[in-house]
């Protein structure tokens, strides 16, 4: 068996009187995407805050490729790459100098920041200040610099928060290719359907604990229900029939309103992600 | 796992980026020539000389109160040969006295009250000019500042031969000092007591007088020497400002925080706006020196580290201030809160033998204080090193409260 490339084991953390993080654990693997999804102030940021040096953990253990995260640990932030969801650029520097300064901080003798900045997409700008860009470009920028370094270890808060369609497809398009290039990836997001289409596995944290985690696949079968939504014509209008798969005589059923000649469409009625959430937690993602 | 890289090539990044940043930012760039340029602009219209002399009014002009006191000198036994050295005498080549004569003491107090203004021709002739008049300025005449005069009464001398009460007017500028207006005085009753030939019932000790240090009669200091010091460390202080900035943005715009997730620690972090600090005031501080004659042949080594001292110290203390404040207004009222307090022993320089000793308690004294030492007075190594240890005992404060405020506000971001 690969050995993790994160190990969290009951990490913790408090806020003054506020608990943020209650002894949660969790591993990923290298090249896999682990997606924990939550509502503002679940944990998620104070959870990758531990991992990365940022804060130290009150109690439990956070190994990143063997090594105790606990503080500054340069060996280990030497192997990481972190994207944060404030956009902390040296904005009075270009693309290009952002990038070859962070290379510099790593002692990378050559960085290939002109293919870093192409991979996202800003190869054509990377000579202008930072201070020109859009919010879709910087973010862009935080995730070339997250990976300027060929980290074994993504940390990615929030990477497509409020970002356009075009700015997000370029996101995750580079986050799946670092993961196929080895990278462990820990994503943060309360975007569903951006974890459900990333992440290898999912983990639901509310009020700083993890709820669930398992493959997106699983949690939808452990929690979802197996449906089929029918519409038909009826008249002028259109009528749904929900059928419940597991029933007795579905089959015959749902064969019956197939060869209906009123037969309009027929869709799966599988269970989203916030569907869970909302099922375990009681709350939404956006909350 | 890759070789961790060396810490010397973490802080030299973060000073290649430290030094990009502040030749981007347009405005500290702007503010830093500005001062320049203004500093040694100022400098250079500083006056560079003293005038050592005393202006003294007179009225009526003195050959008249002499003729007037022929008569009632003669009867007092006054030989006419030293009658004719009394006409012979003239008091207007008196070294360090410029005698200004009028006719009328009202014109003599006009001139002093400003309303009229005195010039001199190149003949010698004194020239009125009324200030409302609009008359033109006299042409090849100079002008002749008069601050304070002695108005004579009629039949002075012969009231005074005759111990008849004498009443003597010393019209008096407001401005003047009142070591000027006491010495004025002092003549007027030393040429009443000459007149009437009572001399002091004392016998007068012989007087010698030792000057403490370097003797300055004769070579006063300029105003231009004077300000040299405090030029110098006003451009210091002035960088605290880019400095705080520099260090501000860094932690309002949480950059630090992604520096501080890769091999860089905070350390580096520190020592980086350290150094980079330190070198960009002590730089300006530098430059400015040596445009303003800063430094000579003896005092160059104690200059250089007076100025590196006082670098330092302004450095800590702008690394205290961009951590402190939550915001730019904020970082600005800490900065404005530091700056103000730290002018204040400028003023002693200015005035001389003025600080108090609450103003000797304040960080910047021993700065200026061996600055104004060290290019106005000689100051040696020898001479300096209180003054250089009080020094370094407080830039010991400020650069470990800068670091200890600036590591405590990043672990917290």
């Amino acid at each position: 068996m690969t050995a993790p490339a994160i190990q969290a084991e009951g990490i913790r953390f408090s806020y003054g009187n506020i608990e943020a993080v209650r002894g949660i654990d969790f591993e990923v693997a290298p090249g896999e995407v682990l997606g924990f999804l939550g509502p503002n102030g679940a944990g998620k940021s104070t959870t990758i805050k531990m991992l990365t040096g940022q804060l130290t953990p009150d109690a439990g253990t956070a190994r990143i490729l063997g090594v105790d995260a606990r503080g500054d640990v340069p060996e280990v932030q030497a192997r990481i790459g972190v994207c944060f969801e404030e956009k902390n650029l040296y904005l009075n520097m270009s693309a290009k100098e952002n990038l070859d300064f962070f290379a510099s901080l790593f002692g990378i003798k050559d960085p290939d920041t002109e293919g870093a900045l192409r991979r996202v997409g800003l190869h054509d700008r990377m000579r202008d200040r930072v201070s020109t860009y859009s919010k879709g470009m910087r973010q862009r920028l935080m995730v070339a610099r997250s990976f300027i370094n060929s980290p074994a270890v993504l940390f990615l808060d929030e990477p497509t928060d409020g970002l356009d369609p075009v700015s997000s497809a370029a996101i995750r398009r580079t986050i799946r290719e670092e993961a196929r290039r080895g990278a462990a990836v820990l994503l943060t997001t309360h975007d569903m359907f951006e974890a459900d289409e990333l992440s290898d596995r999912v983990a639901f944290i509310n009020d700083g604990e993890i709820v669930a985690m398992d493959t997106a696949e699983n949690l939808k079968l452990k929690y979802g229900k197996r449906a089929v939504k029918v519409r038909l014509r009826e008249g002028a209008g259109v009528r749904e029939v929900v059928l419940e798969l597991d029933g007795g005589g579905s089959s015959a059923r749902l064969a019956e309103l197939a060869s209906s000649p009123d037969l309009l469409t027929i869709h799966t009625e599988e269970a989203t992600l916030e569907d869970i959430f909302i099922q375990l937690t009681g709350r939404g993602l956006e909350g | 796992m890759s070789a961790p890289v060396s810490r010397a090539a973490v802080v030299a990044a973060l000073l290649r980026k430290e030094l990009k940043a502040y030749s981007r930012d347009k405005l500290y760039v702007f503010l830093t020539l500005l001062t320049l340029i203004a500093v040694v602009v100022m400098f250079r219209f500083l006056p560079d000389s003293v005038d050592e002399t005393l202006t003294l009014a007179v009225s009526p002009p003195l050959a008249t109160v002499i003729e007037d006191a022929r008569g009632a000198l003669s009867a007092m036994g006054v030989t006419p040969e030293q009658l004719a050295e009394l006409d012979e005498a003239d008091l207007a080549t008196e070294e360090g006295l410029e005698l200004v004569e009028f006719e009328d003491p009202s014109q003599m107090s006009a001139v002093i009250e400003g309303r009229l203004e005195a010039w001199r021709g190149a003949d010698g002739e004194l020239m009125l000019r009324d200030l409302d008049s609009g008359d033109p300025k006299p042409d090849g005449a100079d002008r002749v500042d008069v601050s304070v005069g002695i108005a004579f009464p009629e039949r002075f001398v012969a009231d005074l031969t005759a111990s008849r009460k004498v009443s003597v007017k010393i019209y008096s500028d407001a401005g003047v000092p009142g070591e000027i207006r006491d010495a004025v005085r002092g003549i007027v009753r030393e040429v009443g007591y000459g007149l009437a030939g009572r001399g002091l019932p004392v016998t007068v000790p012989d007087e010698e007088t030792v000057i403490l240090g370097e003797d300055r009669s004769g070579d006063q200091m300029t105003l231009r020497q004077k300000f040299r010091p405090m030029i110098i460390f006003m451009v210091l202080l002035m960088e605290t400002f880019s400095l705080v900035s520099l260090v501000s943005i860094e932690v309002l715009q949480r950059t630090v925080t992604a520096v501080l997730v890769t091999p860089a620690r905070i350390s580096d972090f520190l020592a980086a706006k350290a150094i980079f600090g330190t070198l960009m005031a002590f730089g300006q501080g530098l430059l400015v020196a040596l445009l303003v004659g800063g430094f000579n042949a003896d005092n160059w080594s104690l200059m250089l580290t007076v100025l590196l001292l006082g670098a330092m110290m302004f450095t800590g203390a702008a690394l205290m201030i961009g951590a402190a404040g939550k915001d730019f207004l904020g970082q600005l009222f800490y900065a404005m809160g530091f700056t103000v307090p730290m002018i204040v022993p400028t003023f002693a320089v200015l005035f001389p033998g003025t600080a108090a000793p609450w103003v000797k308690a304040i960080p910047t004294y021993p700065i200026i204080e061996l600055m104004v030492r060290t290019m106005d007075y000689g100051a040696t190594w020898g001479d300096s090193w209180s003054l250089l240890s009080y020094a370094a005992a407080w830039l010991a404060v400020l650069f470990a409260g800068g670091l200890l405020v600036l590591r405590r506000k990043v672990a917290t971001l």
